[in-house]
C-alpha cells in the first residue's frame, strides 16, 4: 500500500482546495509545500511591522450568501465551508480610465450600463446583446479556442469600448498576448463585471489559516519546506515523489499545482515546455502611506485600470517595464473595513521577464529603482503624489514571482495553452490550478475541486 | 434500514452539504435538483457521503436513480436493508 492515496504538490489555493475536497471524503492526503507558508501566489509577508499580501488586490466572483448557483457559493459548499459565516466586504467602485474617456463600474452592472449609455450611446444596444451572449454562453463545455476580439468586433461598433472592456478582464486573468479565448472572456466578464470585487474580513493570512485548519480537521497532512525534487514513475504510472533532503513518499495519485512546465520538469515529461510558458508577467509596487495622506490623493475608487495610450497593447513589453497601462489598487477601499492608521497603494505594470532575468544583482536593484520611477511618472499624474510621506515601499518583479510561486517566467496567469481536463501522459498524475484554466482565488480553488471530483474521487 | 430511515438519511446528507437547504413543501416525487437548486457537484457529494457513511459504491450510470427523494429510497432500500 502506498504511503498516501493522494499527494498534492503546492499549498497554494488550488492545492489547499484539492486537499480539503479529498480529505473530506476520507482519502489519506498529503500536501507538500516548498515554502514555510501556504498560499503560493496569494500569500503574505511581514516587513517593518506591516503585514503585506503578495497577490491579492481583491477577490472576484462576489455573491450574496444563499445564491446557490454562484461560483463562490458552490465553492464553499464543495469545501464544506459555511458561506454564512464568511464575512465579506464589497468594493466601493472601480474605474477604467483611457486618455479621453473613463467608465466606472461596481458590483451592480447597472452602473456600467449607465456609463456606457452616457459615453458610448451608439453602443447601448450592442452592450445589451453582449450581456445576453455572456449569459447564454457555456464556458465549461468542451470547445476549441475562439477569438474574443473577433467576437467583440462583430458585436460592438466602437474599438475604444472593446479595449476598455478588455483591459480589466485581461489584466486580471489572461495568459495570452493581444487576444483571449472566448470561454475565458465569459468567465472573466461574469466574475468581474457581473459578480464583482470583494475582500474577506481579514487578510490572506487568516483566510489561508482557515483553509489549512479546515483541511487538517478532515485529517489532511501538510508539510512545509518540502520541495519536491523529482517524481518517480514506472512506465506511465507515477509511484511517488522524492523530496529535497532525501525523503521519499509513495502515492496512488499525484496532483501537481506547479504549472505545466514545472510538472513536466519534475516527471521528465517529454513535452515542449516552451508551449506552456506564458509571456505575461508583471512588476507590482506597494507603497504604504499614513492615513492622513489619503486626502491629498485621488483615491476614491477601489481599483483603477488605466491605459495612457489610445489602444490597448496587452503583450510582453519591449522594455523591462511598461507603465503604458496597468492597475492601481487601494486595498483599504472596501465597504465597512475597520479604520487603519495606514493605507496602501499597489500598482501593477506589465514587465519583460527576459530583461530582468539577464541582470546581475547590482543591475537588478537599479532596474527596480528605474521601474519604480517610470511607474511613478505615469501613476502620479492619475492619483497624485503617492510617494510623499510614505513609510514603506517594496516591489515584486517577474523573478520574485518565479522564485516564490514556481510559475515559469513569472507568468502569473500561467500557460497560454490550458489543460482543461487536468490529464497528463501519466495515468495517475493530474494538474490543477493556473495551467488547468481557472484563475483568481475563487477560480484556482474551483480548479482544485473540479480536478479532484473528475479524476480522483470517481 | 426502513424506508423512513433512508429518507431521513438522504435529507440529513443534503442538510449537511447545503446549509441553505429548505425541506418545507418538498415533493418526494419531483426532482430534488429543481426543488433544492442542486447541481451535479452537489449530487456527487450525496454519492460520496453515502460511500463514506455506508461504504456504498454507486456507479455513475446509476446516478439518475437518485433524482427524487422516492427514487433514492427505492434504489437504496435493497442496498441498505441489512444496515
Amino acid at each position: 500500500m502506498a504511503d498516501y492515496q493522494l499527494v498534492i504538490i503546492g499549498a497554494g489555493l488550488s492545492g489547499l482546495a484539492s486537499g480539503i475536497r479529498a480529505a473530506r471524503f476520507g482519502l489519506k492526503t498529503l500536501i507538500l509545500e516548498q515554502h514555510s507558508l501556504p498560499g503560493g501566489l496569494n500569500s503574505y509577508y511581514f516587513r517593518k511591522g506591516f503585514l503585506l499580501e503578495t497577490g491579492l488586490h481583491a477577490m472576484t466572483n462576489y455573491a450574496e450568501a444563499g445564491d446557490k448557483r454562484a461560483p463562490l457559493n458552490r465553492l464553499f459548499r464543495q469545501l464544506k465551508l459555511s458561506r454564512k459565516k464568511f464575512a465579506t466586504h464589497q468594493q466601493f467602485s472601480s474605474l477604467i480610465r483611457f486618455p479621453h474617456t473613463s467608465l466606472q463600474f461596481s458590483n451592480d452592472i447597472t452602473l456600467l450600463q449607465a456609463e456606457i449609455d452616457e459615453h458610448f450611446p451608439h453602443c447601448r444596444d450592442s452592450f445589451q446583446d453582449l450581456l445576453t451572449n455572456v449569459a447564454d454562453y457555456d464556458p465549461f463545455a468542451p470547445s476549441s479556442w475562439r477569438s474574443t476580439r473577433q467576437f467583440l468586433n462583430n458585436l460592438i461598433p466602437d474599438p475604444l469600448l472593446i479595449d476598455m472592456l478588455l483591459l480589466p478582464l485581461m489584466v486580471y486573468g489572461n495568459s495570452e498576448e493581444h487576444d483571449m479565448d472566448l470561454g475565458q472572456f465569459v468567465i472573466m466578464f461574469r466574475s468581474i463585471f457581473l459578480e464583482g470585487f470583494f475582500r474577506p474580513d481579514d487578510t490572506m493570512k487568516e483566510f489561508l489559516a482557515m483553509l489549512v485548519e479546515h483541511y487538517k480537521g478532515f485529517g489532511g497532512e501538510l508539510r512545509y519546506k518540502a520541495k519536491v525534487e523529482s517524481v518517480e514513475r514506472k512506465d506511465e504510472e507515477v509511484k511517488g515523489v522524492r523530496i529535497a533532503g532525501g525523503d521519499y513518499v509513495s502515492c496512488d495519485t499525484l496532483l501537481s499545482t506547479v504549472g505545466a512546465p514545472g510538472t513536466a520538469k519534475l516527471v521528465d515529461w517529454p513535452k515542449e515546455p516552451a508551449n506552456y510558458e506564458g509571456r505575461m508577467s508583471f512588476v507590482e509596487s506597494i507603497s504604504v502611506l499614513p492615513s492622513a495622506q489619503r486626502r491629498v490623493l485621488n483615491a476614491d475608487h477601489t481599483i483603477i485600470f488605466y491605459n495612457s495610450q489610445q489602444e490597448l497593447s496587452y503583450a510582453r513589453p519591449q522594455r523591462a517595464l511598461s507603465p503604458d497601462w496597468g492597475v492601481i489598487c487601494f486595498p483599504e477601499n472596501f465597504h465597512d473595513l475597520p479604520k487603519q492608521d495606514f493605507f496602501q497603494v499597489r500598482v501593477t505594470n506589465a514587465a519583460n521577464y527576459d530583461i530582468w532575468k539577464q541582470t546581475n544583482s547590482e543591475e537588478y536593484q537599479q532596474l527596480k529603482v528605474d521601474a519604480e520611477a517610470q511607474t511613478f511618472a505615469v501613476v502620479s499624474e492619475i492619483i497624485g503624489n503617492y510617494q510623499k510621506n510614505r513609510v514603506y515601499q517594496d516591489s515584486f518583479t517577474p523573478l520574485t514571482i518565479e522564485r516564490f510561486t514556481s510559475k515559469a517566467q513569472g507568468a502569473v496567469y500561467g500557460s497560454p495553452v490550458k489543460i482543461k481536463d487536468g490529464l497528463t501522459p501519466y495515468s495517475n498524475l493530474f494538474v490543477a490550478g493556473t495551467d488547468q484554466g481557472f484563475l483568481g482565488i475563487v477560480g484556482a480553488m474551483l480548479s482544485g475541486v473540479t480536478i479532484v471530483n473528475q479524476q480522483v474521487l470517481r | 434500514m426502513t424506508r423512513d430511515e433512508i429518507k431521513n438519511l438522504i435529507l440529513d446528507i443534503i442538510a449537511d452539504i447545503d446549509e441553505d437547504a429548505e425541506f418545507d413543501g418538498l415533493d418526494p416525487d419531483k426532482p430534488l435538483r429543481d426543488q433544492l437548486d442542486l447541481d451535479s457537484m452537489d449530487f456527487l457529494d450525496i454519492v460520496m457521503e453515502l460511500r463514506k457513511r455506508h461504504q456504498l459504491q454507486i456507479p455513475e450510470e446509476d446516478y439518475p436513480e437518485l433524482a427524487t427523494l422516492n427514487s433514492c429510497v427505492n434504489y437504496l432500500e435493497p442496498k441498505l436493508k441489512d444496515k
